[in-house]
C-alpha cells in the first residue's frame, strides 16, 4: 500500500519499528493523524468514511491527502508532537532555508534545476508546481504558485526550461529490467523506497510490503525518460546535493538496469525507449516574467539558480500560531504545505523554543541513516524492510544487516571513517553485504568530524603499539590468531587474501588501520554487548583466557599481542593449510582409492575411483552410471575434505572422456570391493540385477557387466577411446584404451 | 602408520560449589583421550593423505566393546580398546574411507549404518578382516543440490526400531530447499527410500531417543529459530521453519499444514494459530545456555552416571559444553527444564555416546565454525566419581508452580531469602530473522515455598505462570545443609502446558 494512503486510522500494529515502541494511548490522541479513528467512528464520521474511501479509491494513483513525507519524522516522531520532530521538519521541509536556524550536520537543499528540459517532462513540471504532492506523493516542496496567473506559472516553467545548455545522453545498448529489479531490491533502495509488487526475494514478497516510512517515487514514466533516469542514477549527488537521495557508486550497467526496472522498460535495447517530448521554444518575455516570479518567491533559498541570490534569511516570530507557512489554508504569497496536524503541532513546539539548536542524533533521522543502521538502540531496518536486507546467510544477521553505529566514532579511526564516506576502494570491508553503503563524498569531512567528536571518550586501554611490542608478544599474537593452540580467529575470519577455514567473516589482517585499539579490546572481551546476536563468541569469557599457556593466560596481554601481530607481524596466523606441493592430491599406489564428492560433469553423488594404473573413473551414484574417465593425476581432495563451502571438484589429470549412451532408469545399490580394492557397482534395472565392475591393468580400463536375468542392458561407453567388447551369457567384457 | 596423541589433562571439572576451607569435590572426571595439536594434524605442512588421523568426530556407535567413530573428512575408525585406562594405549583401526561428509553412525547387527550427503550407507565387513568391503545404499531419496549446508544426519533408532534421519536446510549458493526433503525428518522406509514424517527443521544436527524410545532432535538458532530448541520428533508435525514450505507441493508430502503461521508475532500466538505447529519440549535460551545445540544422548538408567538416569544430555558447539535436560509429560506432551552441566571441552562438542561401562564419550570437531574450545578436534571421556554434585535433579511443573528435587538436602533457611530465589518468564518472536531476542519478559512472584521433611523437595507456588513461556529460575541463595551453593544455580523450564489440578 502506498505510504500516503495509510492515514485512515489504520492500525499501526507491527508497522512501527521494534526499537521505538509507542504506547497505544498516545496513538488515540485526537491531535494526530492516527487519532482520526475516533471521528470516523461517529455517525457523521461513518458517512465521511464512505466518501473518503470512495474518494481514495477513485484517486488510487494520486491520493487527495498527502502531507509532506520525511522518513525520519514519520518513523520516530509522527505519533506525538515533539520538539525533535519539529526540528527534523524545520530542516527537511526547507523552513530553515528561508528562516535560518537549523543545525543539521548536512543542510537541506533542493534539487538542481538546470537542464530540466532534457530530464523532465514539461507538463509534469507544470503540474508539480501547481500541486507538488500530485507530482510526487509526500513531496516536501511547498506550493508556491497559488494565486499566480496561468501566464505567470507558464513563465516559471519557461524560465526553468531555459536553464542549462541541455544534456546529451550516451546511447546505451543494453537494459535488463529483471536484473534491475534484483539490484533495486537488494542494494538498499528498499531501505527508503517501496519494493515492487511482483518482487519475490528469498525472504520477502513485494506485495506483502506495508510501510508508513517508505518514500514514494513520482510516477516516473510521466516525469522522465529512461536515459535521463539512467543519467541521474549514475550521479545522484549532481542533482541532489544534500545527500537525502544519496549517491551510489553504481556501475553504468547497474544504473541502466535499475532505471529500466523503475520505468518498467522490458525490452533489452534502451534505444527503443520513449524519449521526452521536446519542450516548445519559449518566448523571451515569458522567460523574463518567470524569472521575476522565481525571484519574488525566493526559490533560490532552496535551489541553486544561476544569477539569482536567495533573500537574507528572515527570522520567525515565535508567537505566530498556525499562520503563514503553517496555515491550513493557502495564503497568497506564502508557501503552502499540506501539513498533518501532528506535523504542524511539532513545528509549533519547535518554534516556541528559544533555543532552537537540535540534538545531534536528529541528523541521523533527517538523513535517514537509521534506515539501515541502528545507533544507541534506535533505527536499523524496520520489520517491513528487514527481509530485503540480504547477504551471507551463514554469518547470521551480521552477514546481511549493515553494522550498528553506536559509538562508531570511538570504533573507527578518522581516516578510515572518511574513506567509508568517500567510498575509497577497500574501505568497505563487508563485501558479503548486498546492501551498498552510499557515498557522501562532499559531506565526508563534516560527517567524520561530527561523529568523531560526538563519540569521543576517555580511552581505558592503551594501544600496545604505543610502546614497541616485543617479538615474543608479536609471536604470541600470531599463535593466538591461529588454530594451533590459539583462539582460532582464522576459523571464521579471512586473513588478507586467504579464506577463513569456516564461515567467511571479514578480513582481520588490517584492523589496525581501521579501528581504535580501545574499542577492539572491549569488543573482544564481549562481542555481544556491541552486537547482540553476533556469531562471534566471547573468546575471553568473563575476561578469562581459554588459552592458559600463552602469555600466562593473561587476557589483556593476549588481546594486545593479537593487535601487535596484526599491526607489526610478518607472516600469517598458524593453521592455514599449505596447498603447495599437491599435498591433498590422492595418489593411488598399491590399491585403488575411492572418494565420494561433488564433482563437475557427474553431480552431487559422485564416486571417484583412482587406480594405480593412472586411469581414473567418476561414477554417478545418483543415476547408477559411469560418467567420465581420465588419465594422469587422480584428484585433489582438499576441497572435499577441508573447504566448508564444498565446491565441486574436477579431474586432476587430462584426456577426460564422457560416457554416452547409458540410458534407462537405474537404482544404485552401492558397491563392493574385491581383495585388490577394485569396485563392483551394484544396480537394479526393473527386476534385473546388474553388476558393473572396473579395474585397470597396463593402462587399460577393464569393465565387466553381469546381469542375473533378462536382456542385455543398455550400456554406454566413453567417447573418443578405443573399445573392445566381448559378449558371453549374461556377461559383457569391455576394455577402454585411449587412442 | 604413525599416530601421535597428546594427553592434555586428566582433570575434574564441575567442581562443586565450595564452602570455605573445603577441598573441591569432583563428581565427574574428564579424560582427554585425543586432542588436536600433534604435528601429524592433517592441516600441518608435514601431513600427507594417509598419514595420521584427523579425528573430527561426526558420529559415534558402539560395536560391543569397540567404539566406531566417523570423521568429517569421510572415514570410519574403530577404537579397539576405548576403555583402556591409559589413553596412550588406545588402538585405532581404519574401517571405511572415501565417504562424503558422514555426520552420523549407528550399529545394525554386525554392520554400521553411516550418513553421507546423498544416502545412508550400510558398511559391511563380509570377509571378516576388520575392514569394510561393501558400501551398500541403505536409504536415499532426497535432493542433494550441491549446497554445502545441506547436511544429512542420523540414523538414530527409536523404541520401535525405526531409524530416523534428518536433513539440513541449504543456505547460500546452490541451496534449494523447496525440493524434497530439506528441513524434514523421517525414517528409512522398507524400500530403502526416505519416508518424510515431520518438517520445519533448520539445522537438525542431533537426534536421540529417551528411555521410553521416543525420538528427540535438536535444532540450532538461525533463520526462524530464535534460540536452540529440543523437539519431540514424531510424524505429522511442523517445527516452525518456513524455508522448506515448497516441499509440501511434493505429491509424496505426508501431510499439509492447515495454515501457514504468520511471522512477526509472539511465539505462543503463532503456535496457537496452527494445529500442526508444535513447541519445543525445551528451549535452551541463547547465550544463557549455549548457542548451537548438537547431539542428544539419554543417560542410562541407574546411578552409573550419577542421579540423572533417564535425562537427556545435549551437546553444545560454540561453548564446547554439555547441557542437561529433564523432561516430563503433561497432558501427554513432553516439556521440561534444562540446566548447564559440563563445560570447558577442548573443541566443539558434536557427538555424545555412553560406553558399556556407563562413562560418556564426547566427540568433538570445530570444523566450519569456531568454539571456545580452541583445538580443532578431540575425543574425551567423562566418568562419574560416585559423589553427586549439588544440583537440581528434577524440575516439574505443578498447577500453581514448580516442584524441585535436589540431589542433596537443602538448608531451610536458605530458601527464605527473596534475593536468592527468583523467577522471570519470557518468550520469543516468531520471525524469519536469524535468531531472536527474548520478548515480553515478566517477573514471577514466588508466593510460597514448601520444603519436604527430607529437605530434598522444594515446592514453589508461583504467580503469573504463562503457558508456552520459558520460566527462568535463579537459585543463587540456595545452600545445602553442609553450606554448599548449587553447582549450577540456574534452570529454564519451558512451560508449554500448566498441569491441571
Amino acid at each position: 500500500m502506498p505510504a500516503g494512503m495509510m492515514e485512515l486510522g489504520k492500525k499501526s500494529t507491527g508497522l512501527r519499528p521494534r526499537t521505538n515502541p509507542v504506547p497505544s494511548e498516545i496513538r488515540t490522541n485526537g491531535l494526530f493523524r492516527k487519532g482520526s479513528t475516533r471521528f470516523f467512528r461517529s455517525p457523521l464520521g461513518s458517512a465521511a468514511w464512505l466518501v473518503l474511501v470512495i474518494g481514495v479509491c477513485l484517486w488510487a494513483k494520486i491520493p487527495v491527502f498527502s502531507q509532506p513525507h520525511v522518513a525520519g519524522y514519520e518513523r520516530f516522531h509522527a505519533d506525538e508532537a515533539s520538539v525533535e520532530g519539529g526540528a527534523i521538519l524545520f530542516s527537511e521541509l526547507g523552513c530553515a532555508s528561508c528562516h535560518g536556524g537549523s543545525d543539521m550536520i548536512v543542510p537541506r537543499q533542493g534539487p538542481a534545476l538546470t537542464n530540466l528540459s532534457s530530464r523532465v517532462d514539461r507538463d509534469w513540471v507544470r503540474s508539480f508546481l501547481k500541486t507538488p504532492e500530485s507530482g510526487r506523493k509526500g513531496s516536501t516542496m511547498p506550493s508556491l504558485v497559488h494565486g499566480l496567473s496561468d501566464e505567470e506559472i507558464d513563465g516559471v516553467v519557461d524560465y526553468l526550461g531555459s536553464l542549462g545548455k541541455g544534456l546529451k545522453f550516451r546511447a546505451e545498448r543494453h537494459a535488463n529490467a529483471e536484473r534491475g529489479s534484483a539490484l533495486y531490491h537488494e542494494k538498499g533502495c528498499i531501505a527508503c523506497h517501496e519494493p515492487t509488487d511482483d518482487f519475490r526475494g528469498p525472504r520477502a514478497r513485494g506485495d506483502q510490503f506495508e510501510s508508513e516510512f517508505a518514500i514514494a517515487h513520482p510516477e516516473l514514466t510521466k516525469k522522465t525518460s529512461l536515459a535521463a533516469l539512467h543519467h541521474f542514477l549514475m550521479q545522484p549527488s549532481a542533482f541532489r546535493p544534500d545527500g537525502r537521495m544519496p549517491h551510489f557508486a553504481l556501475e553504468k550497467q547497474e544504473a541502466m538496469d535499475i532505471a529500466a526496472h523503475l520505468m518498467d522498460f522490458q525490452p533489452s535495447d534502451p534505444r527503443e525507449a520513449v524519449t521526452l517530448k521536446p519542450w516548445p521554444k519559449a518566448d523571451a518575455s515569458s522567460i523574463e516574467l518567470g524569472k521575476a516570479v522565481v525571484q519574488k518567491q525566493n526559490c533560490a533559498a532552496c535551489h541553486s539558480l544561476p544569477g539569482i541570490e536567495a533573500s537574507t534569511p528572515f527570522p520567525l516570530d515565535a508567537t505566530e500560531r498556525a499562520t503563514g507557512c503553517l496555515s491550513r489554508e493557502k495564503e497568497e504569497g506564502v508557501p503552502f504545505y499540506p501539513l498533518s496536524e501532528g506535523q504542524r503541532a511539532s513545528l509549533l513546539l519547535f518554534l516556541s523554543r528559544e533555543d532552537r539548536s537540535s540534538h545531534d542524533e536528529l541528523s541521523f533521522a533527517a538523513m535517514n541513516c537509521v534506515a539501515c543502521h541502528e545507533r544507541d538502540g534506535r533505527g536499523g531496518p524496520s520489520p517491513e524492510t528487514d527481509p530485503y536486507f540480504v547477504g551471507m546467510e551463514s554469518l547470521g544477521d551480521s552477514g546481511r544487516i549493515p553494522p550498528p553505529l553506536t559509538g562508531v566514532g570511538h570504533k573507527l579511526l578518522p581516516d578510515a571513517m572518511k574513506h567509508v564516506f568517500t567510498g575509497l576502494e577497500g574501505s568497505r570491508v563487508r563485501s558479503y553485504l548486498k546492501t551498498q553503503m552510499p557515498v557522501y563524498g562532499q559531506h565526508s569531512e563534516v560527517l567524520t568530524k561530527w561523529l568523531q567528536e560526538e563519540d569521543s571518550r576517555v580511552e581505558t586501554h592503551s594501544d600496545p603499539l604505543d610502546a614497541e611490542p616485543s617479538g615474543d608478544s608479536i609471536g604470541a599474537g600470531q599463535k593466538l590468531l591461529g588454530i594451533h593452540g590459539g583462539v582460532n580467529c582464522i576459523t571464521c575470519h579471512q586473513w588478507d587474501q586467504k579464506d577463513s577455514l569456516g564461515i567467511p567473516a571479514l578480513d582481520i589482517s588490517r584492523l589496525d588501520q581501521r579501528l581504535r585499539y580501545d574499542w577492539f579490546h572491549e569488543y573482544l572481551l564481549n562481542p555481544a554487548s556491541y552486537r547482540p546476536g553476533t556469531l562471534m563468541p566471547p573468546l575471553w569469557p568473563g575476561g578469562n583466557s581459554t588459552v592458559p599457556d600463552v602469555l600466562e593466560g593473561n587476557a589483556e596481554k593476549q588481546i594486545g599481542a593479537i593487535w601487535a601481530f596484526i599491526a607489526k607481524g610478518e607472516g600469517i596466523p598458524e593453521g592455514f593449510p599449505d596447498r603447495s606441493g599437491g599435498q591433498f592430491e590422492l595418489v593411488p599406489t598399491d590399491q585403488p582409492i575411492i572418494q565420494r564428492t561433488f564433482f563437475n560433469q557427474t553431480g552431487t553423488k559422485a564416486i571417484l575411483v583412482g587406480f594405480p594404473g593412472k586411469v581414473h573413473l567418476a561414477y554417478d551414484g545418483a543415476k547408477g552410471k559411469p560418467s567420465l574417465i581420465w588419465r594422469g593425476g587422480f584428484f585433489d581432495a582438499y576441497d572435499t575434505w577441508f573447504t566448508r563451502a564444498a565446491p565441486f571438484g574436477d579431474p586432476l589429470g587430462e584426456d577426460t572422456r564422457l560416457f554416452e549412451g547409458e540410458t534407462g532408469e537405474r537404482r544404485f545399490l552401492g558397491y563392493r570391493l574385491d581383495r585388490e580394492g577394485n569396485p563392483t557397482f551394484l544396480l537394479r534395472v526393473g527386476d534385473q540385477k546388474l553388476e558393473d565392475h572396473f579395474e585397470v591393468s597396463d593402462g587399460i580400463l577393464k569393465r565387466v557387466l553381469r546381469w542375473d536375468s533378462g536382456e542385455e542392458p543398455a550400456v554406454g561407453h566413453p567417447k573418443g577411446v578405443e573399445k573392445t567388447i566381448r559378449r558371453k551369457d549374461g556377461l559383457l567384457e569391455v576394455e577402454y584404451r585411449w587412442k | 602408520m604413525e599416530m601421535k596423541f597428546r594427553i592434555i589433562v586428566l582433570a575434574g571439572i564441575l567442581g562443586l560449589g565450595l564452602a570455605a576451607g573445603q577441598e573441591p569435590q569432583v563428581s565427574y572426571q574428564v579424560q582427554h583421550l585425543l586432542t588436536a595439536s600433534s604435528p601429524s594434524d592433517s592441516r600441518s605442512k608435514e601431513w600427507k593423505p594417509g598419514d595420521g588421523l584427523t579425528l573430527e568426530v561426526s558420529g559415534m556407535a558402539w560395536m560391543g566393546k569397540e567404539l566406531a567413530l566417523s570423521i568429517r573428512k569421510g572415514e570410519v575408525w574403530i577404537v579397539e580398546n576405548p576403555l583402556a585406562e591409559n589413553p596412550e594405549d588406545l588402538k585405532f583401526r581404519l574401517f571405511a574411507s572415501g565417504l562424503h561428509e558422514p555426520l552420523g553412525l549407528a550399529v545394525d547387527g554386525d554392520d554400521l549404518l553411516v550418513s553421507q550427503r546423498a544416502e545412508i550407507t550400510r558398511l559391511q565387513d563380509s570377509d571378516g578382516d576388520g575392514v569394510a568391503d561393501a558400501y551398500l545404499t541403505e536409504c536415499d531419496g532426497w535432493n542433494v543440490s550441491g549446497n554445502y549446508h545441506a547436511y544429512s544426519y542420523g540414523p538414530e533408532r527409536d523404541g520401535e526400531g525405526n531409524l530416523w534421519v534428518t536433513l539440513n536446510l541449504g543456505m547460500g549458493q546452490l541451496a534449494d530447499n523447496s525440493i524434497g526433503w530439506r528441513g524434514w525428518g523421517g525414517i528409512i522406509g522398507g524400500d530403502g527410500r526416505f519416508q518424510p514424517k515431520a518438517m520445519g527443521m533448520r539445522s537438525p544436527s542431533g537426534l536421540g531417543a529417551n528411555l521410553d524410545g521416543d525420538m528427540f532432535y535438536t535444532d540450532q538458532q538461525g533463520t526462524w529459530i530464535p534460540a536452540s530448541p529440543v523437539y519431540h520428533l514424531r510424524p505429522g508435525v511442523f517445527f516452525g521453519n518456513q524455508e522448506s514450505l515448497g516441499t509440501l507441493e511434493n505429491p509424496n508430502a505426508p501431510f499439509q499444514l492447515s495454515q501457514v503461521p504468520k511471522p512477526n508475532q509472539p511465539y505462543p500466538k503463532a503456535l496457537r494459530s496452527v494445529k500442526e505447529f508444535v513447541p519445543p519440549a525445551v528451549w535452551l535460551p541463547y547465550n544463557k545456555l549455549g548457542r548451537s545445540t548438537t547431539d542428544i544422548e539419554v543417560i542410562p538408567e541407574g546411578e552409573a552416571f550419577g542421579p540423572f538416569g533417564g535425562q537427556l544430555l545435549v551437546g553444545e558447539f560454540t561453548n564446547s559444553a554439555i547441557q542437561r535436560v529433564f523432561l516430563e509429560k503433561v497432558d501427554g506432551e513432553y516439556q521440561g527444564a534444562c540446566f548447564p552441566f559440563l563445560d570447558g571441552f577442548p573443541a566443539a562438542v558434536v557427538r555424545l555416546s555412553f560406553g558399556p561401562d556407563g562413562s560418556l564419550f564426547v566427540g568433538m570437531t570445530n570444523r566450519g565454525w569456531s568454539s571456545l574450545g580452541n583445538r580443532s578436534y578431540g575425543l574425551s571421556r567423562v566418568t562419574y566419581q560416585g559423589e553427586a554434585p549439588f544440583a537440581i535433579q528434577e524440575m516439574k511443573a505443578r498447577p500453581t508452580g514448580f516442584e524441585l528435587l535436589f540431589t542433596h538436602p537443602i538448608d531451610p533457611e536458605s530458601v527464605k531469602s527473596d534475593s536468592g530465589l527468583s523467577m522471570t518468564n519470557f518468550t520469543y518472536e516468531y520471525s524469519s530473522s536469524y535468531g531472536g531476542e527474548e520478548i515480553d519478559t515478566q517477573a514471577n512472584a514466588i508466593r510460597n515455598r514448601t520444603l519436604s521433611e527430607d529437605g530434598k523437595t522444594l515446592v514453589l507456588e508461583i504467580e503469573g505462570l504463562r503457558e508456552l513461556y520459558v520460566h527462568e529460575l535463579h537459585l543463587d541463595g540456595i545452600r545445602s545443609r553442609s553450606g554448599e551453593s548449587l553447582s549450577q544455580p540456574r534452570a529454564y523450564y519451558t512451560l508449554n502446558r500448566i498441569p491441571k489440578p
